[in-house]
């Protein structure tokens, strides 16, 4: 088949993002019926309004109402308060406080699971294949472990008193780590929180580049190595560039995933996170179900997602580059 | 754009009128004394939470079976957790298939009642009804009407080794000041070479207990002013209770202070602890455990303390009275027979059975009973000296959004001084009791 | 260069094979530390000096877990609603990928931002609504609302990764199939579908573990027979402290039927990926 030849020898689109036969296809593809992506695309559509738009809806419109447990039990229509949730929201500094750490542990926790996510993909290719097998089967074995799961490993290893850590660091002579507390300090909290999520996180990270890593072409390797290129310059200029359709996509999911951090709190907090512990889905749950105040929750809910779509904006547009060039 | 507000008001309020129109109907006090019960065919369904299934399964199937016999309807029992029963209650209130019998906390219990989510019954038609426990029955009351009944009482206690204080010399305290003798005592006796050893166990974020002191030193957490709810753990009082408990944990206690309550008689039962502050079933907990924690039936086996323990009221410290009720769904469509079901659970006979599950029973003639059976000698007892969390609609709202814990943390970790974080938690309090 | 090739790999191999135990040892620990828990009588889990091998191995903890109420009820749904949920939001997500990675049209970037969008909303947000939804449409305590649930959970996420597997395929492989002769649905199923098949096999682990963890969203629309494990592991927490050694094991036997399904298809992702490179 003539398909066969074609990937080897054109030279793989993002590295030439800008060949001349890029008009040319947009003038193709113009010419194709309308129709038919959209009757593709329907299903999805059907399915995702089907279920979400109510929800949605209800959660837009309570962040403009004041509804307490009776309205809910009742049915009754709370009263309309205009935008006074979202001021009310705005001008608390604990949620600003739940914001910034809320950024913060996401930007650590992304960018630690992709550089050692990639870090682990590359060693894959290294390693002899009994090592690869092992490193695979580890990661299966962590993949599989339910999030509500592992987040209750976690904290029953660092239980300060029948915990596995605390033990294994006291048996360091002269170092008295009995009855270490690491929730009573929130930086070393958090440093427990990060490495449970980024610890879960790089199976998924180093699978998935892995498979990516796979379809750099081996000749192009081998031609960059022939040409006396270091592993560093091979890395940057030929295995970034390929890879980094897949790396912008796993790094924006990373992100959603991340800043929506909930379960691994809430478990390791015991269902009652301390304010240095919040984070905007913690806080959220807590102000909606805990508190029963349905309408901040929702207003939350809302300033969530409009901060997200800002912080979303720079990758929305790395995927629009990308999906030009395709 | 006046267009568009009128058209998102109109769907706002499809929206919510698709939402309501369940399977409510207003109905009032449900009359069931007069007409025999025929529930044939009918199956009442009922939310206990895990205690019940882990602790006394065979009472509430005794109940279901009497129930069953007297008028023909099945039960089916659903048992819920704690950590997250009551956001899956919420959603199930807000539909129309809800459960017809409802277990709730007793300091949960004011939020449903004022917020009208269970239905009024007729107190006297309940057994003991005229001696209930004031603790589980004020949260039932609203405006001189009753909306669920109470169905068990916990008490807490000074639980405490007796190898140990026979070692020392000393015997159960009598009064605050023995009690910290004795941990001064045990202290110096077995403190040294083991930094795991504590006189008197007592976690940071324990506030059940940290507020017993409040109140021991004629403080409370927060009183109403007209309408209006003002915080009063900044009062002299108070910060008198605050200070002894935080003197308490930094000089006796050990371990991780931003722990609660939820694992001390584990703690406890390593054999490192002398004394520490629990549930009257802790005593039990503490020596022997479930060989299969999921079978209430499975053999017993013994900790490390077994046959080394005993219980005595906390000297000079009154206890909260913790515990639950039951209510019957507003919604429900089988309100006679949810109340029926009710009164089989909460009569003499199951509150007896009650008795040997080391909780304590629902009202007062019953508690000289209770202390009469082995094992709940002192919790009846403490039963009688008892506190309260302020009746406010909205007191569940502090307890979820954690304020005295917070509290309590920033004050053993020394975040803050007890005059600080007490400060701190009344402005907290007040914006949720007001709020 | 002075080095020759082989040996400098080889000397390489041998660095990489170190830093790789390293890791497989830093992953595991974890997970070593569930199964030596799991086995350990109650009397050796809760202890303050922790032993790393059961004293006394005992399979008490699995045999309480399986005994345990709906264990084998939950087990049964969850399998049932995951792979409904995943099998239908393949086969849904896969026609929306394909329509966004290979066709520009109107309201192209409208769905983009949709797909993207959607999954930027916090989902407990629409817990409440949700239930009254499918309360409604009698949804509740069933198997579908949940699994329909979960298919939508999935399936922005698997438009959003598919769309990459689908873009991976160079255009000029369909578009050389098109002048070949082939139709549209021939080049569909001979180019495409092959080559994204690891895409598919890997987007669907995903959307497994996905919907197979939940329990927030499946604890409040349905009762305990309806449940899944993962509501039902929750329900293994009593209020007088965690059964921490059958909450392990109970662990270990939710995870071990993933575990094994995942080394199967983690070959077949393998022998895909070099199928597509090979062969085409």
């Amino acid at each position: 088949m003539h398909a066969v030849d074609s990937p080897a020898t054109a030279p793989p689109a993002p590295i030439a993002p800008s060949t001349p036969d890029k008009p040319t296809a947009r003038v193709r593809r113009r010419r194709r019926p309308q129709w038919t992506p959209l009757f593709l695309a329907l299903p999805t559509l059907v399915l995702l309004a089907g279920l979400l738009a109510y929800p949605l809806g209800r959660m837009l419109v309570l962040s403009f109402q004041d509804m307490q447990l009776r309205h809910l039990f009742s049915g009754a229509t709370p009263p309309w308060v205009g935008f006074d949730n979202f001021t009310q929201v705005l001008t608390d500094g604990v949620f600003w406080g739940v914001v910034r750490r809320t950024a913060i542990f996401t930007v650590v926790s992304v960018a630690i699971s992709i550089v050692l996510g990639l870090g682990v993909a590359l060693l894959m290719q290294r390693v002899s294949n009994g090592v690869r097998v092992a490193m695979v089967i580890a990661m299966m074995f962590v993949w599989a472990i339910p999030q509500l799961v592992s987040a209750q490993i976690f904290k029953w290893m660092v239980d300060a008193d029948f915990g596995v850590l605390n033990y294994a660091i006291d048996q360091i002579p002269g170092v008295d780590f009995t009855n270490h507390s690491w929730f009573a300090d929130p930086t070393q909290g958090w440093i427990v929180i990060t490495t449970l999520v980024v610890w879960a996180g790089i199976p998924f990270l180093a699978i998935t580049l892995h498979a990516g890593l796979t379809q750099v072409p081996q000749d192009l390797r081998e031609a960059a190595l022939v040409d006396g290129a270091s592993p560093w310059q091979t890395l940057r200029t030929i295995i970034l560039p390929i890879l980094r359709p897949l790396i912008v996509i796993v790094t924006t999911l990373s992100v959603i995933w991340n800043f929506g951090l909930f379960t691994q709190v809430w478990v390791v907090r015991d269902s009652k996170p301390e304010q240095e512990y919040q984070t905007l889905a913690t806080y959220a749950f807590t102000q909606a179900f805990g508190r029963n105040e349905y309408s901040l929750g929702s207003a939350i809910s809302v300033i969530t997602v409009i901060l997200m779509l800002g912080v979303m904006a720079f990758y929305v547009r790395q995927m629009f580059q990308i999906g030009d060039v395709d | 754009m006046r267009h568009r507000i009128a058209i998102a008001a109109a769907l706002a309020a499809t929206l919510l009128g698709a939402a309501a129109c369940g399977g409510s109907d207003d109905s009032g006090a449900n009359d069931t004394s007069a007409q025999a019960l025929d529930g044939k065919g009918k199956t009442i369904k009922v939310w206990l939470m895990v205690d019940a299934q882990s602790s006394w399964k065979e009472v509430v199937e005794d109940a279901n079976a009497r129930f069953t016999a007297a008028t023909g309807a099945n039960v089916t029992v659903e048992y819920q957790q704690w950590a997250n029963h009551l956001t899956k209650l919420d959603a199930t209130l807000a539909g129309s298939d809800v459960p017809d019998v409802v277990e709730l906390g007793n300091t949960e219990m004011p939020k449903y009642v004022f917020s009208g989510a269970f239905a009024e019954l007729d107190k006297g038609r309940f057994e003991n009804s005229a001696n209930w426990l004031q603790g589980l029955a004020g949260p039932c009351e609203l405006d001189a009407k009753t909306y669920c009944v109470p169905y068990y009482a916990g008490a807490r206690v000074l639980i405490y080794r007796t190898d140990l204080f026979d070692a020392a010399g000393i015997k159960a305290p009598t009064s605050y000041a023995e009690l910290t003798a004795a941990a001064d005592a045990l202290k110096a006796k077995n403190a040294a070479g083991s930094n795991k050893f504590a006189a008197f166990y007592m976690p940071g974020a324990y506030w059940y207990a940290a507020m017993s002191w409040v109140y021991a030193e004629g403080g409370q957490i927060a009183k109403k002013d007209g309408d209006k709810w003002t915080g009063t753990l900044a009062d002299p009082q108070a910060l008198a209770g605050l200070q002894k408990w935080a003197d308490l944990v930094k000089g006796y206690s050990s371990g991780d202070v931003t722990k609660d309550e939820s694992d001390q008689a584990a703690i406890f039962a390593q054999g490192q602890s002398a004394m520490f502050y629990g549930n009257g079933w802790e005593v039990g907990a503490a020596q022997e455990q479930r060989k299969d924690p999921n079978d209430p039936n499975s053999e017993l086996v013994a900790t490390k303390v077994k046959g080394k323990v005993a219980a005595a009221p906390m000297p000079g410290i009154p206890s909260f009275l913790g515990g639950s009720n039951l209510g019957v769904a507003a919604k429900s469509q089988n309100q006679p027979l949810a109340a029926e079901w009710i009164k089989y659970f909460t009569d003499t006979k199951a509150q007896e059975a009650l008795l040997a599950k080391a909780v304590l029973p629902n009202a007062t003639n019953l508690l000289d009973k209770a202390a009469t059976v082995k094992g709940n000698e002192a919790t009846a007892l403490a039963a009688k000296s008892s506190w309260f969390v302020p009746m406010a609609e909205k007191w569940a709202d502090v307890e979820k959004a954690a304020v005295l814990q917070q509290m309590l943390r920033d004050i053993v970790t020394g975040k803050k001084s007890v005059a600080d974080a007490a400060a701190w938690a009344d402005g907290e309090i007040e914006k949720t009791l007001n709020g | 260069m002075s080095t020759p090739r082989s040996q400098r790999s080889r000397a390489g191999t041998v660095a990489a094979n170190t830093v790789g135990v390293l890791f497989v040892i830093v992953m595991a620990f974890p997970v070593y530390w569930v199964l030596n828990t799991a086995f350990k009588p109650a009397s050796e889990v809760l202890s303050f000096t922790p032993s790393f091998f059961p004293q006394h191995p005992t399979l008490d903890n699995f045999k309480s877990a399986i005994k345990a109420p709906f264990f084998l009820v939950d087990l049964r749904n969850g399998l049932i609603i995951t792979t409904t949920a995943v099998a239908g939001a393949i086969v849904v997500g896969f026609l929306a990928a394909l329509a966004i990675a290979r066709f520009r049209f109107y309201g192209r970037r409208a769905l983009i931002m949709v797909i993207l969008g959607v999954q930027l909303v916090p989902l407990l947000a629409l817990l409440i609504p949700l239930y009254l939804m499918l309360n409604r449409a009698n949804l509740t305590n069933s198997l579908v609302g949940v699994s329909i649930t979960y298919l939508v959970l999935i399936l922005p996420y698997t438009v959003w990764t598919l769309r990459g597997f689908i873009a991976a395929v160079p255009r000029e492989l369909d578009e050389a199939a098109l002048v070949d002769g082939c139709g549209r649905w021939q080049t569909f199923y001979r180019i495409i579908l092959p080559l994204t098949g690891p895409g598919l096999v890997a987007t669907s682990i995903y959307g497994f573990i996905q919907a197979w963890n939940e329990f927030i969203i499946i604890n409040t629309l349905n009762n305990p027979e309806t449940q899944n494990l993962m509501a039902w592991l929750l329900q293994n927490q009593t209020n007088r402290g965690t059964a921490w050694g059958p909450l392990m094991a109970g662990a270990l036997i939710t995870s071990l039927p993933v575990v094994v399904f995942f080394l199967i298809i983690q070959r077949n992702i393998a022998t895909g990926l070099t199928a597509g490179a090979v062969k085409g």
